[in-house]
């Protein structure tokens, strides 16, 4: 596999051939913020938290850097007035929905007391569909009890009914969980399907 | 039926099927598209069946059940050949006569032909009626001759003659040069040059590689696809074919929408019969290509219809779309190079390929080559598919073809490209539609559905309507599209209820910036088109409703009162038998009164409202004027009461 | 012959009693001796079991509840041995289903929409084995099951009715009919009624722009039907 060098915030970085944007920051250094990466399941690319811009050519785009594999000669910036916009952006409109601890520290961080969006009561889930613990469930302790079921705004995490009780047993998405869901509610997932 | 193990085989079938047609002297088409089906045009068909067997002529006249014929307004339709008589509306009462006077003998009957409404001409060809005048149905054209379930009817017309050319004459990378010369742009939307993108599938490294047929046709009021697809199934089937054979594929995938059972229940025909004469299989007529083809069904998901989510199902997954920075023509089922293409270009190419990229060439503007499909809907006088040049103007479509806004009405708007376009105003009728024109005046070409608005459409009810549609179509995986959509839609209905603010116009704005940037698919990024545009052409129209809470067109509920005018009101009772709440107070002789209270808004009484009367009325804002009391005398009618 | 008293197997009955013993033949289609010697038996063992048992009457009624348990307990193995039946039934189709589908994973939509036509609905026991059968998980099952609008994971009802809201429909008065359709049949939007006759839906596009705004049921189309044809159509379909 042959290596790829390219710029990242001004600086060289030369990786193997396919490695994402994300890692690529990483090993030099530089931490771009995530919602729904975890370094045990494979990237999603569903917050769009992660996103850089890329400069190929002389076209420039934002992309999420979770998943954009590293290409030769491109040019990266991961801090700029856009991404903070977008990521303000992201933050503004999950905070009606999942005002959980964590998303409210991070809301803070980046200058966001109150959100200009609402959403009504039955719609505020604490679940910001990041989508980890059914990867983890998938992909490592490949239970496959935790899956998504329904779409839009009626997406959400459900447990199926044949093996939900093992659940107890297992916990090891808990932890995993930063919209709050698992700190609202104690024991297990929300729905049994 | 026998299979063609060869070229000169398929030419001794289409030799005789020929002879054998000619031999005919009489048939008539009748079309059975899906939209004529709702119509009793089957009835109509079976009734033609009647008649000739009455006359003891079967073996001598053909009956045809066709697919769509394109003039959807007036249908159950047929046409008379080889006179090539149209007759249109027809009733089943009608066919005794239509079988007696045009199949058996050789009049006309008048009666049933188009009337010119300038003129008062009867008008018997189809190439004379205005409808048609400008078309150039390079694609559609032959649904009229063919019967979609009959392989033998499409040989008898030259189908599969490309084909047979490409395999004897031409290699794999002539057809596709053949194919990029043209500059074929797609046709589902995205307008990305098909020839490119089959070179890039077929120099991707991996095996096998995969060509799919996107018949999703997701865009509402589009329908285009479905005509070809039961219409000439066989067309959209020979061009898959030869695009496996241009780049290397030995696998095809046709993904259609579960919401079109004929039309799978006909692409599956043309693939069995196609199978039976070895022009799919192994060895297609005797050379060394091999190709199968495998349907799959949609279920119901808009977003499934995007390229990298139909991959997905193809795969047996849920449609979601994937993250997507390496091309789908790179990687695409099972990561391997998988080339995706609409039905209507699909279409296109075995007529490039018999009358080569110059000809096709010859149509349309610089940017945009060849016919493009429009579905001519809404308020327009006639609905149809229409199949035009690119480079025609929209007023010659929507009015010289479409005959104008039906009832009178005035022109407002003409939306194009589904709920990724947006709404084109009067001043700009005279846009040529072509793919790069309609992108610079903040639409796009889409697929082709062409929803023609008038002055009782409201822009602001028409905005909700598309980011209601998308918020309900939304996979819901990534936040800006799913939250976007959910606060645009929460927005746009709180404006539509009466309670919007100032502050909401500048939310649009910024979601919309917001979700073109950060959506992961083609879908969140493309969602706020159609509020933009409705926005930037009728801005007025939006702050009606946030200012003065009053809704221009009559349209959204909340702002729109229903009023029965007691000047006009004749105490027909026609409003107070219909109404399904009973919220009209009312008896004999008495002006009928709305109680408000209890009015769910249904228009009901507006439309049984006789016209002579039109004594209910809607008024923009919320408040009807104070009623009169009740046992106010009503107005006698001059014409008796029903 | 006819007398007000007789003798059975040497016992004097009186006219009650006989009247008694006719009706007991009747229903246990026994003779009037076996009849006695039964009732004998009967009371034998009840005195066999002692003078702390119940009363006579008691005995026979717990007897009477016993006989009743066993018949209902009889009923309804029967009705659960029908409804295995049917389950069996079912599960067999959709392994049909499955096998023209050649066992195939990447068919997997496409097996779930022939199940979902086949019974108008898909029950948990038919996607648990499918899941099976093609070993997937259930957690893919459920969410292509809820994702997209062609499955029901409830029974729908005998007729469903499909209103059409696309573009064309909608700027011709879809949104109307629907509200009309909805005050006539009582039902909201992907919903069945309480007597399973008709699920509402609404429907992106059918094709028939020409006809907007229009409605199907159970594949019939109607265009814009007003509140007395809608009426009629609610009775027209069982």
């Amino acid at each position: 596999m042959k290596d790829v060098t390219f710029k990242i915030d001004g600086s060289d970085v030369s990786v193997a051939e396919g490695t994402t944007l994300l890692e690529a920051a990483k090993s030099i250094g530089i931490q771009i913020p995530t919602l729904c990466h975890h370094q045990d399941v494979e990237s999603a690319g569903v917050c769009r938290f992660c996103m850089v811009e890329v400069k190929k050519g002389n076209r420039t785009r934002l992309v999420a850097s979770c998943v954009y594999p590293a290409e030769q000669g491109i040019e990266v910036q991961t801090d700029t007035e856009k991404i903070n916009s977008v990521r303000k952006m992201i933050l503004e409109l999950l905070l009606p929905v999942a005002a959980s601890g964590p998303i409210k520290a991070l809301a803070k961080k980046y200058g966001i007391e109150k959100s200009r969006f609402e959403v009504a009561k039955e719609e505020q889930t604490h679940c910001t569909l990041c989508g980890i613990c059914v990867r983890y469930c998938d992909q490592v302790t490949q239970e496959h009890v935790a899956g998504f079921v329904g779409r839009g705004v009626k997406r959400k995490v459900a447990l199926m009914a044949e093996k939900g009780d093992q659940c107890v047993f297992c916990q090891k998405c808990y932890d995993l969980c930063h919209g709050g869901r698992f700190i609202e509610i104690a024991e297990g997932f929300p729905e049994i399907l | 039926m026998n299979k063609l193990t060869s070229v000169q085989d398929l030419n001794a079938l289409r030799a005789k099927l020929v002879a054998d047609r000619n031999a005919i002297k009489k048939s008539v088409s009748v079309c059975l598209g899906t939209g004529c089906r709702a119509y009793p045009s089957a009835a109509v068909a079976d009734a033609f069946a009647e008649q000739v067997k009455k006359h003891g002529l079967e073996k001598d006249i053909v009956i045809r059940r066709t697919g769509c014929h394109g003039f959807c307004e007036r249908g159950p339709m047929a046409m008379i050949f080889p006179e090539k008589i149209c007759y249109f509306q027809i009733k089943v009462e009608d066919v005794p006569e239509i079988v007696e006077r045009s199949l058996v003998n050789d009049e006309v009957v008048d009666r049933l032909l188009f009337e010119d409404e300038a003129t008062g001409k009867r008008i018997a060809q189809q190439h004379e009626i205005p409808f048609y005048k400008l078309q150039n149905q390079i694609v559609l054209g032959n649904n009229i001759l063919i019967d979609p379930k009959s392989i033998d009817d499409y040989i008898a017309l030259g189908g599969y003659s490309a084909l047979a050319k490409a395999l004897s004459d031409m290699d794999p990378i002539g057809v596709l040069q053949e194919v990029k010369k043209a500059d074929l742009r797609g046709r589902g939307g995205g307008g990305f040059p098909a020839g490119i993108k089959w070179e890039t599938t077929r120099n991707a490294p991996g095996e096998p590689k995969y060509v799919i047929v996107n018949a999703d046709e997701g865009d509402p009021g589009a329908y285009m696809d479905q005509a070809v697809l039961e219409g000439n199934p066989h067309s959209v089937l020979e061009g898959l074919i030869l695009g496996a054979y241009a780049m290397g594929s030995t696998q095809g995938f046709v993904y259609v929408r579960q919401e079109y059972p004929q039309a799978t229940q006909h692409i599956g025909i043309a693939i069995e019969e196609a199978k039976k004469y070895g022009l799919l299989g192994d060895k297609i007529l005797g050379s060394d290509f091999n190709f199968e083809v495998m349907i799959h069904q949609g279920a119901g998901a808009f977003v499934s219809g995007e390229s990298s989510a139909l991959m997905t199902a193809i795969e047996g997954m849920v449609g979601e779309p994937r993250p997507k920075y390496v091309r789908t023509a790179v990687k695409g089922v099972y990561e391997r190079p998988s080339n995706l293409n609409n039905v209507e270009t699909w279409a296109n190419v075995p007529l490039i390929i018999n009358n080569g990229s110059d000809w096709f060439r010859s149509m349309g503007t610089d940017g945009s080559k060849g016919t493009k499909i429009f579905s001519l809907v809404g308020k327009v006088k006639y609905t149809g598919l229409v199949e035009v040049p690119m480079g025609l103007s929209l007023r010659q479509i929507i009015f010289d073809m479409g005959g104008g806004i039906r009832g009178g009405k005035k022109f407002k708007a003409v939306q194009t490209g589904g709920p990724s376009g947006g709404c084109i105003p009067e001043q700009y009728l005279d846009t040529p539609v072509d793919f790069d024109e309609l992108s610079k005046m903040g639409s796009m070409m889409g697929s082709g559905g062409m929803i023609v608005m008038d002055e009782n459409t409201c822009m602001v009810d028409v905005a909700k309507y598309f980011t209601s549609f998308l918020a309900d179509e939304s996979c819901g995986k990534c936040v800006p599209c799913r939250e976007g959509l959910r606060q645009l839609k929460r927005i746009l209905k709180k404006i539509t209820d009466g309670n919007g603010e100032e502050t909401d116009l500048q939310l649009i704005e910024e979601l919309g910036g917001f979700m073109h940037d950060a959506s992961l698919c083609a879908l969140g990024q493309t969602a706020t088109n159609p509020v933009m545009s409705t926005f930037k052409y009728f801005k007025d129209e939006y702050e009606a409703h946030v200012k003065d809470k009053k809704c221009p067109s009559c349209v959204c509920q909340a702002l729109t009162t229903f009023y029965i005018d007691p000047e006009k009101c004749t105490a027909c009772g026609m409003c107070f038998k219909q109404c399904p709440t009973d919220a009209i107070l009312g008896d004999k002789k008495v002006v009928h009164i709305i109680e408000q209270e209890k009015c769910i808004k249904c228009g009901t009484c507006f439309n049984v409202c006789p016209t002579r009367f039109s004594a209910v009325v809607k008024i923009p804002g919320t408040t009807a004027p104070a009623p009169v009391p009740f046992g106010t005398k009503a107005k006698k009618s001059s014409k008796g009461d029903k | 012959m006819e007398k007000t008293k007789s003798r059975i197997v040497g016992v004097r009955v009186n006219k009650d009693q006989e009247a008694m013993l006719s009706e007991l033949q009747k229903r246990a289609k026994m003779t009037k001796s076996e009849i006695l010697l039964q009732g004998l038996e009967t009371l034998a063992e009840y005195y066999t079991l002692g003078p702390e048992q119940e009363p006579m009457e008691t005995a026979l009624r717990r007897m009477e509840k016993d006989a009743l348990h066993h018949m209902m307990s009889l009923k309804k193995i029967r009705r659960k041995e029908e409804a295995i039946r049917d389950f069996v039934r079912e599960i067999r189709a959709v392994d049909e289903i499955i096998d023209k589908h050649g066992c195939d994973k990447s068919m997997l939509i496409q097996i779930m929409l022939d199940v979902q036509k086949q019974n108008n609905w898909l029950s948990k026991p038919a996607l648990l084995w499918i899941s099976e059968r093609l070993g997937v998980p259930m957690a893919q099952i459920m969410r292509i099951a809820t994702f997209y609008t062609a499955f029901s994971l409830e029974p729908q009802g005998r007729h469903m009715v499909q209103v059409c809201t696309g573009t064309a429909c909608h700027v011709r008065g879809a949104e109307e009919l629907l509200t009309r359709m909805q005050g006539v049949i009582k039902v909201a939007p992907g919903e069945t009624d309480d007597e399973q006759k008709f699920t509402l839906k609404t429907v992106n596009c059918l094709g028939c722009c020409a006809m907007g705004p229009v409605i199907t049921v159970d594949g019939d189309y109607y265009s814009n039907p007003n509140v007395e044809q809608l009426k009629q159509m609610g009775e027209k379909y069982e």
